[in-house]
């Protein structure tokens, strides 16, 4: 006899969340030790790298005290605040979509008495805690570092978890709120309606940060007051009181006045808006998550035929080197890669926006841009183009092993070795980062009228940081495989994927550092002893291409150890 | 137990289950067979409460599942064709979870996962964690999550695939014994043989719709033959 469904669901999730994290660390602690250290470790090494740089960059600013230095660090959190906001909205409403409407789980609860308001938060504080995972160890350090510099009372770390907890209710319950409405409410042809929207916000995103780039260059210049409320006045979105970004930065910076009062304000107004809006979220999924999935399992299955791509013949061209099989396996990622638009119209977004950036300072540079800037600008372009590659693979090659998962039997029985798996993933990553990479480069180089050498130079550094994180991507992806994870997006946040990311990030720094940094020094060199800014090849210092054949190495090293440590453990995996 | 009365399901363009109208009683044991894509899984899960019909009615225990969707699964269980565990958890500590989620008095739970223990063999292996089970593992224990607190239907899709021969006639004993005690077992199935020997009454559907359903006799004269249920079978979904 079955007994009445009216019972405390709460307390049972709640009892089901705390044996699974039991069970999981149990499990981690018992039989994954390395990689429990591995995690921990690039964890710490990359919460203590962003702590030094901005623990650095605050000291600046206070030993030289800066004319108006509250109001810059206050537009810094708050432009700080409002990116993690946004990509907590993403990433979240991503991973919890998929959790909500995708998973076995969501199908198995979905036919017990569980409520849909119930698995909806169950779901939710999953989903938040997974994109959360970044937020912490980029924000925190930051935090630290400037309340270390700026002499804040000890209540301002002790607040520190509180602001952080509230502050990632908001946008997850706001991204969720949108998942559950925009699957319940949109027409059937929901995904290009999402991509079109993801766009849109993509290109205002790009358009926002052009004008924050001419900005700076104006306040670079003139460094006065009026040039520093110019440069916060484009901050004007994120420090509108109506963005709990603006909270945060407000509640902060009261707390390391000492001024407690003004700092509980703004916690109490995150705490509970996020609340309220979660609330909402809830209610709102007790009433449309259950029809919601139901539309999301029936909608848009329009019949489509698929064919060969002339792009097939163009991949297959360009990885004409390898052996047949391998290339075989190279064309379905390939394939794989082009049939799904969530993947190559985030691409396509990201590199566009790269372009329009590369667009809008050629039209500065025919007017007024001094030769000075333009080398500035074409190492934030190296620099802009590596963090893309970066997030790129780690979104995209990265899980490429994991999700293999339990088919790989299918290559399993192929008469390939598992090695040459990995070559030929490896190949397709390396292949494609470097003809984006490079493409980039060349063309917004070239619009910037920069000399030859300092192309050549660019391209050389883009090539290791290309084949290096392609090496990075796929050897880890093997080494720190997740098999039971279907979800891509769960597995690029999960423990393995941020630490390949961190990993990822800490190489390009290093590369575009050693590689592109001492030629870009000994043009400001040049142009303080000479004048003239003067970088045509005989005339620059031969240290100044030093780095070049050392980032060629580190791309070596960063390709085979990664590679070996990751076929060693993918032939030792039983499938 | 199950009323589904004129009841239609589309996938946007495509019509998965066409004014299908089906009564199954309690007690019975009812087949489902049907070619691949003839709807059986979309009828499971209409009746599971997971999807809602475009057109119609379903009812579970008289409850309608869009308007008393929470009445209606307290009474249902359903063992899906790929079933779900939660991998790091134990056997007992997933019964344990089913057991509260479906507000069993703790007495009552302690005594009944002890039966389901027993019934399906699980002492071996119930303390491991799930991720560590075989196929045949998993289904056992998936049955014994499912039958312990005794619902009034049991719906499963695909049960047998995956099991060793043992294993299909201890589940082909536990299904005959469960419906003589009054519960409704809806079952679908490509296994011919399963069905000839345990249902009440089978289910043809194809493209949707409902071909024949009745007694092994009842379709015997359907289809004008005296074969068995694989003749009958491929007589009545390959007419025109």
């Amino acid at each position: 006899m079955t007994d009445s469904p009216a019972t405390d669901q709460a307390a049972v999730f709640r009892r089901l969340r705390v044996r699974l994290l039991r069970n999981a660390l149990q499990s981690l602690g018992t039989n994954g030790r390395v990689k429990l250290a591995t995690l921990c470790g690039t964890s710490l090494l990359a919460a203590g790298f962003v702590f030094g740089i901005a623990r650095y960059g605050f000291q600046e600013l206070f030993r030289y005290n800066v004319p108006l230095k509250g109001l810059i660090v206050g537009g810094l959190f708050d432009l700080l605040f409002f990116t993690l906001g946004g990509m907590l909205v993403i990433s979240t409403g991503i991973i919890l979509y998929a959790s909500l409407f995708t998973s076995p789980e969501a199908r198995f609860l979905l036919t017990t008495p569980a409520r849909a308001d119930r698995v909806f938060a169950t779901k939710f504080q999953a989903a938040v805690g997974f994109s959360s995972w970044a937020f912490v160890v980029l924000g925190v350090p930051i935090l630290v570092a400037y309340g270390s510099v700026a002499g804040v009372p000890g209540y301002y770390y002790l607040l520190l978890p509180a602001y952080l907890l509230g502050f990632v209710l908001l946008p997850g319950s706001v991204s969720s709120l949108a998942a559950l409405l925009l699957v319940r409410f949109l027409p059937r042809n929901r995904k290009q309606a999402l991509l079109l929207l993801g766009a849109v916000a993509a290109l205002l995103a790009g358009a926002w940060g052009v004008r924050l780039v001419l900005s700076l260059r104006q306040t670079a210049r003139a460094a006065d007051k009026e040039a520093v409320a110019g440069l916060i006045g484009q901050f004007a979105l994120a420090q509108s009181s109506l963005v709990p970004s603006h909270w945060m930065t407000n509640g902060l910076m009261a707390a390391a006045r000492n001024d407690l009062p003004a700092a509980l304000v703004p916690l109490a107004l995150l705490w509970s808006n996020g609340l309220a809006l979660f609330t909402l979220a809830a209610w709102g999924a007790k009433r449309v998550y259950r029809t919601g999935f139901d539309r999301a399992t029936d909608g848009g299955r329009g019949k489509k035929t698929f064919r060969h791509s002339p792009l097939d013949r163009v991949m297959s061209a360009l990885v004409f080197y390898l052996d047949r099989p391998t290339r075989v396996l190279v064309l379905k990622d390939f394939r794989t890669f082009r049939r799904d638009p969530t993947q190559w119209v985030l691409l396509a977004i990201f590199g566009g926006m790269v372009l329009i950036g590369g667009l809008q300072l050629r039209n500065i540079s025919q007017s007024d841009l001094a030769t000075l800037e333009k080398y500035a600008v074409s190492l934030a372009n190296v620099g802009a183009t590596s963090v893309l590659l970066c997030a790129v693979l780690s979104r995209f090659v990265f899980p490429l092993i994991s999700l293999e998962g339990r088919k790989f039997w299918i290559l399993g029985l192929v008469p390939i070795s598992r090695n040459q798996i990995l070559r030929g993933k490896f190949a397709f990553a390396a292949t494609l980062s470097v003809v984006l990479a490079e493409g980039l480069i060349l063309i917004s180089d070239l619009l910037l009228e920069l000399p030859a050498v300092v192309v050549l130079v660019h391209a050389v550094t883009l090539l290791a940081v290309a084949v290096g994180l392609s090496g990075l991507n796929v050897g880890l992806g093997a080494y720190m495989p997740n098999f039971r994870e279907t979800d891509p997006s769960k597995i690029v946040v999960g423990f393995g994927g941020t630490v390949n990311m961190m990993i990822g990030l800490c190489y390009l720094v290093l590369v575009v550092g050693i590689s592109a940094g001492p030629l870009h020094a000994a043009a400001v060199a040049a142009k303080y002893q000479t004048g003239q800014l003067s970088v045509e090849g005989s005339a620059l210092p031969l240290w100044a291409f030093a780095g070049v054949p050392v980032a060629l190495a580190l791309a070596a090293v960063a390709t085979v150890i990664p590679l070996r440590a990751g076929g060693r453990a993918l032939r030792a995996v039983e499938f | 137990m199950i009323e589904l009365i004129d009841v239609t399901k589309s996938y946007g363009p495509k019509v998965a289950v066409q004014n299908l109208t089906l009564t199954v009683p309690p007690g019975e044991l009812f087949a489902f067979l049907g070619p691949n894509g003839a709807g059986k899984t979309t009828t499971i899960k209409l009746v599971c409460g997971l999807l809602f019909p475009t057109a119609g009615t379903v009812r579970v225990g008289g409850f309608d599942v869009v308007t008393h969707g929470d009445r209606a699964r307290a009474l249902v269980s359903y063992v899906p064709d790929q079933p779900f565990l939660y991998e790091k958890l134990t056997g007992r500590e997933f019964l344990q979870f089913i057991a509260d989620l479906y507000g069993m008095d703790p007495g009552r739970a302690r005594d009944r996962l002890a039966t389901v223990i027993q019934q399906f063999h699980l002492h071996e292996f119930v303390d491991d964690l799930t991720e560590r089970y075989s196929h045949g593992m998993r289904q056992r224990t998936v049955f014994a999550s499912a039958l312990l607190h005794e619902p009034k239907l049991l719906i499963a899709d695909e049960p047998t695939v995956g099991l060793d021969p043992k294993s299909v006639r201890e589940l082909k004993i536990l299904l005959r014994d469960l419906a003589r005690t009054g519960v409704t077992v809806f079952l679908s199935t490509h296994t011919l043989d399963i069905a000839q020997e345990l249902a009440d009454r089978i289910g043809i559907l194809d493209r949707g719709r409902l071909l024949g359903c009745g007694t092994l006799a009842d379709l015997r004269k359907q289809a004008a033959s005296d074969g068995n249920l694989e003749d009958l079978f491929l007589k009545i979904t390959e007419a025109p």
